[in-house]
């Protein structure tokens, strides 16, 4: 499985996020929009929406910290 | 299991009253779904004693691992219901209630904080993400060199339009009144910023767009004028609203806005039950005065379990 986090390192649910991630012991690659307009622009085509954290499950974008779409995109109980 | 304090709230107010619980040998846990509460989305924060410079993040970060490496819990829980035992004794406890669980507690502190305002205009929803935010800190990276506008006058706003204007290409600041009601400090740096401009006497009346925002309309409350802006992003940092809802099901005293009435030990109109932070009626909400009511709070519950003792 295939994880991208789009995140910036200022904002509070990113981190939220990123950590609940780690706590599930799930690796993910992360990506700081801040850092890279071109990825940023990236992640507003692929979500259709310019807020993070984004996580991308291999085809799957997941918008903000949902936590139940993220446990069933993880298969997480 | 039954504590002697059960704190619902994490951020400044219930993270301090933890901490000062853990002093009075309280047994304690705290409740807080967002850990951290709104103190976590300020960006800068420059006035909190003892750190020069600290990110919201970093400080909440830092009150709950001191909590936490004083052995107290912080659930992540959602508090449902509160209610208080009917038995015909002097001091009832509480029953503070999760979807999972029930606990049983002989004092509580609500520390609920607020949530953010909306406009309430028709598109405010449906652009949500899409040139729409409330918060500065998360989103800013994503309007380099765009067009922007910040809604509101209070402290939150003017720094949001200072972080904005670091990425943006111009940043305006739309206020109702006549005058910005943040500090004194950040007004002067607000208007020496040269891509910021302030629009006084000014309500925002439209959001407009096809997939995401486009422009909004001005509308000049002294002239009736309206203007249209073409810009790409709007920032609404008008203020809050108390998260007071569990201290309803108490029957709480609160003013018409819903913000809990306190003395000045933090007592509420309920035996027992404490308030502090955000969510009660006070003049400056700051973190420092959140910590310094929950501090407050955490005393005067030691003081009451120790009445009549």
């Amino acid at each position: 499985m295939k994880i991208k986090v789009y995140s910036t390192s200022t904002c509070p649910w990113c981190d939220k996020l990123k950590h609940w991630l780690k706590e599930h012991k799930i690796e993910f690659e992360d990506i700081d929009v801040s850092q890279n307009m071109e990825v940023a622009q990236e992640m507003v085509k692929k979500s259709g929406q310019m807020g993070v954290p984004v996580t991308e499950i291999n085809d799957e974008i997941i918008v903000g910290f949902d936590i139940n779409k993220l446990k069933k995109a993880l298969k997480i109980k | 299991m039954q504590y002697d304090l059960i704190i619902i709230g994490a951020g400044p107010a219930g993270l301090a009253s933890a901490i000062y619980a853990t002093r009075y040998k309280l047994k304690t846990i705290v409740f807080g779904k967002e850990l951290g509460g709104q103190a976590v989305h300020a960006y800068k924060i420059e006035n909190y004693p003892g750190f020069k410079l600290i990110s919201g993040q970093e400080l909440m970060k830092k009150m709950q691992e001191q909590v936490k490496s004083l052995g107290i819990k912080i659930s992540e829980e959602k508090v449902i219901d509160i209610t208080k035992i009917k038995e015909k004794k002097e001091k009832n406890n509480f029953i503070v209630s999760t979807h999972n669980k029930k606990y049983e507690a002989k004092t509580i502190i609500l520390a609920l904080g607020t949530e953010r305002k909306k406009l309430n205009l028709p598109n405010e929803d449906k652009f949500l993400g899409k040139g729409v935010s409330y918060c500065a800190t998360c989103d800013t990276p994503f309007f380099k060199n765009k067009i922007v506008a910040v809604v509101g006058g209070s402290n939150a706003a003017v720094m949001s339009a200072l972080l904005l204007a670091e990425y943006a290409k111009k940043v305006y600041v739309i206020y109702r009144g006549k005058e910005l009601g943040a500090e004194p400090l950040r007004i002067e740096q607000l208007k020496k910023n040269k891509k910021i401009k302030i629009i006084y006497n000014t309500e925002i009346k439209a959001i407009q767009g096809k997939n995401f925002v486009e422009s909004i309309m001005l509308n000049n409350k002294k002239s009736k004028e309206n203007k249209k802006i073409v810009l790409q992003g709007v920032f609404i940092e008008i203020g809050f609203i108390p998260l007071s809802y569990l201290a309803k099901k108490l029957s709480i005293k609160t003013n018409k806005e819903g913000f809990i009435l306190t003395n000045q030990l933090m007592e509420t109109s309920i035996k027992g039950a404490f308030a502090a932070g955000d969510c009660i009626v006070k003049p400056l909400r700051q973190i420092i005065t959140a910590a310094s009511d929950g501090a407050i709070a955490s005393y005067s519950a030691y003081s009451y379990l120790k009445e009549g003792e």
